[in-house]
């Protein structure tokens, strides 16, 4: 609760601010989470080493912070969601690959956009709502619970719905897809457990299988779009061409087929971006990092 | 023909009567006509921004009618618009509210083309329209027909000016945009009932007796919620009296943008209105009929004149929150009665579409310029405003 009261006191303030200066503020709120959010930033630090093995205590340390106010930036973004409108922020973003999404539109089956937890979504998904097709987030529940209710007015009156990651969540999922909707979901951490075993990084995971489950019974075109934040604030928002699910009779086996394609995909984004691969949590136990024989933070 | 339509409110600022204007000015185009839009507004690059408008003057908030008008106050503007009115050469002058400071007044008294004017409003008395009823009917004179949105609107304004005899020409609804099987709010499209109320959060539209009313349905009907679409003054009472009754089945939307409205409505079961009075119209009720939802209402003039109570709507009496509370339930219960109610609405809502309404401005249009070619030139030579006169303010209680 004196979480939430404190999530709103500076909701309050950033909605207010001009977009540069809430930046700013961001930035501020960055660095005292990067000293005093300990845990947060070692795991962070230790996915961070996953995906640049080669980096040096010292590089790690600087993505690291550059990653929280990477992060603290998105924030700010959802926090001055409720005043913002579409108009404002189209201009805001540039697009490469809009070509792929609207192919798989076209198809009539619905899109699921796949990501990692990466970049800044709100603007994108704002502005696709508004003038491609209707987007639901398909995402894990936040807590406290009046922190997930206010998360879910505020899209929701951008016309973003916000499905919970269970069955109730999965049936309207389906009936988005049905209606030819897109809908964006994250597959860079299994928050039910019940994941597909694959490896990320070298490194053992679960990755979610219901998107490529989906692909697999419906057909249902697997998009991957990363949203990047620029160096100018600007947003990036690439789309790569769909992936399809095989029909080879194993049903297994072609949903594994497809998440090592995604897995393969996602790997590659946060590579390259990984000041933006926003995993402040563990995936991997703590040994890995004593394994890795670098020091803590 | 090339149509003038002003406004005495701020263009850039979300309200009844802007909307209509964005409407009608759409829809007047599609059938050849040209269009330019009279209004003031808050922000300087209104008129770069929005094609074929002038911007008239600034805008300043006043309470009025219970609420809060932007109108201009600037009658310094003569020679700009005498100068737009030359070059222009209107075939017909649209005012809507003709008898608001300053911008239609203004122009009202130097124009010589063909008038039409359109009341909006309604309430149980306007003394601005009682005190400057002498000053006023100088200017009613000027008007060559006029247009009232309503019966109850048509009645008040008569009731102040006799010689204004208005045709009563409904307000539209765009029934392509407001139609049932829009894309739902998925999070909100599941197995509860959901009540809708949009509209600004102020005391007229009767959001207490809404609350309450929920709270009498929720006692009944457990999977129930209500979604409150607006934005308004009375937003901080509303989330206290929700956390204080500890109501978690209350959605505050806000202020949802007209692309996204429609989604609400195919996100609900019930759409209510519990105004209090003071509506001329429902516009809001149009679009809830348009999205084939049966209504909950009040009984109040402006609604009635829209609303056939027992075939689209239950309608209760104004302020009473338990009447609203068992209109919910009933309808609630019964699957059937609100797939009626609504199918109901959806037929009726086509007749209110913007293109008949268009039709019906138009005919109107056609009577001005009749009447204007008939009258004498008694206008010849253009008026000045007068210097130092005190123009009366509409209803400032």
């Amino acid at each position: 609760m004196i979480q939430y009261r404190a999530f709103l006191t500076l909701q309050w303030v950033m909605e207010r601010l001009p977009r540069g200066l809430a930046y700013a503020l961001a930035i501020v709120v960055a660095r005292l989470a990067f000293v005093f959010a300990r845990g947060a930033r070692s795991a962070l630090a230790d996915n961070l080493r996953a995906a640049r093995p080669e980096a040096t205590a010292a590089e790690i340390r600087t993505l690291t912070y550059r990653n929280f106010r990477y992060h603290s930036k998105a924030y700010a973004d959802l926090m001055r969601l409720p005043t913002a409108s579409v108009e404002d922020l189209r201009p805001l973003m540039d697009t490469q690959g809009l070509e792929h999404l609207e192919a798989a539109l076209a198809r009539r089956r619905g899109v699921l956009v796949v990501s990692a937890h990466m970049g800044s979504w709100e603007v994108a998904a704002a502005i696709w709502s508004a003038t491609i097709a209707p987007v639901s987030l398909f995402a894990e529940v936040l807590e406290p619970k009046e922190m997930y209710a206010w998360y879910r007015q505020t899209r929701a009156r951008l016309g973003i719905s916000v499905l919970p990651l269970n069955q109730a969540g999965l049936r309207q999922v389906l009936r988005a897809l049905n209606n030819n909707e897109m809908v964006v979901t994250a597959v860079d951490r299994d928050f039910t457990g019940t994941g597909v075993e694959t490896t990320m990084f070298g490194r053992p995971v679960r990755i979610p299988h219901g998107p490529a489950a989906i692909a697999v019974r419906r057909g249902t075109p697997l998009l991957p779009v990363c949203v990047l934040r620029q160096r100018d604030d600007r947003y990036l928002a690439i789309g790569w061409p769909p992936i399809f699910a095989k029909d080879s009779g194993d049903a297994e086996a072609d949903v594994r087929w497809v998440v090592e394609r995604l897995v393969a995909h996602l790997e590659e984004i946060i590579r390259a971006h990984p000041e933006q691969w926003h995993m402040p949590h563990r995936l991997w136990p703590a040994q890995a990092q004593a394994r890795s024989g670098t020091l803590e933070l | 023909m090339k149509v003038g339509l002003v406004s005495p409110y701020d263009y850039t600022h979300p309200g009844g009567v802007g909307n209509h204007i964005r409407h009608l000015s759409h829809w007047l185009r599609q059938l050849g006509h040209e269009v330019r839009v009279f209004a003031p507004s808050g922000r300087k690059d209104a008129e770069r921004e929005i094609p074929d408008f002038y911007r008239i003057g600034r805008a300043i908030s006043l309470p009025m009618n219970n609420s809060v008008a932007r109108i201009s106050l600037s009658f310094h503007l003569a020679r700009r618009v005498n100068d737009i009115l030359a070059r222009e050469r209107f075939d017909v002058l649209h005012f809507h509210e003709p008898l608001m400071p300053a911008l239609p007044l203004t122009l009202l008294r130097m124009s010589k083309a063909p008038h039409v004017g359109t009341f909006h409003a309604f309430a149980k008395s306007n003394l601005g329209y009682y005190y400057g009823r002498p000053i006023l009917s100088s200017y009613v004179r000027h008007l060559h027909q006029s247009i009232a949105v309503s019966e109850p609107a048509r009645d008040f304004i008569s009731h102040y000016f006799a010689q204004v005899r208005p045709h009563v020409v409904p307000n539209g609804v765009d029934v392509e945009y407001f139609r049932p099987g829009q894309a739902p709010i998925r999070h909100l499209r599941d197995d509860r009932i959901n009540v809708l109320f949009v509209g600004r959060l102020e005391k007229r539209k009767g959001l207490r007796d809404l609350l309450r009313g929920f709270m009498y349905l929720r006692s009944r009907v457990e999977k129930s919620r209500l979604i409150i679409v607006g934005e308004g003054p009375l937003r901080k009472d509303v989330e206290s009296f929700i956390s204080q009754q500890r109501l978690p089945d209350v959605v505050l939307a806000g202020a949802v943008p007209d692309t996204v409205l429609p989604r609400y409505h195919s996100s609900a079961d019930i759409f209510c209105a519990p105004a209090t009075g003071r509506e001329s119209f429902g516009i809001v009720l149009l679009e809830a009929m348009a999205a084939a939802l049966p209504i909950v209402a009040t009984e109040i003039p402006g609604y009635l004149s829209v609303l056939q109570p027992g075939v689209d709507s239950l309608t209760v009496r104004p302020k009473s929150p338990i009447e609203l509370g068992v209109a919910l339930t009933v309808l609630a219960r019964d699957i059937d009665l609100r797939r009626r109610m609504g199918q109901a609405g959806l037929v009726k809502s086509h007749r209110y579409a913007w293109p008949v309404v268009t039709g019906r401005v138009i005919q109107v249009y056609e009577q001005a310029r009749a009447a204007r070619a008939e009258r004498p030139q008694d206008r010849e030579q253009p008026e000045e405003l007068m210097p130092g006169v005190h123009y009366p303010l509409p209803n400032l209680g």
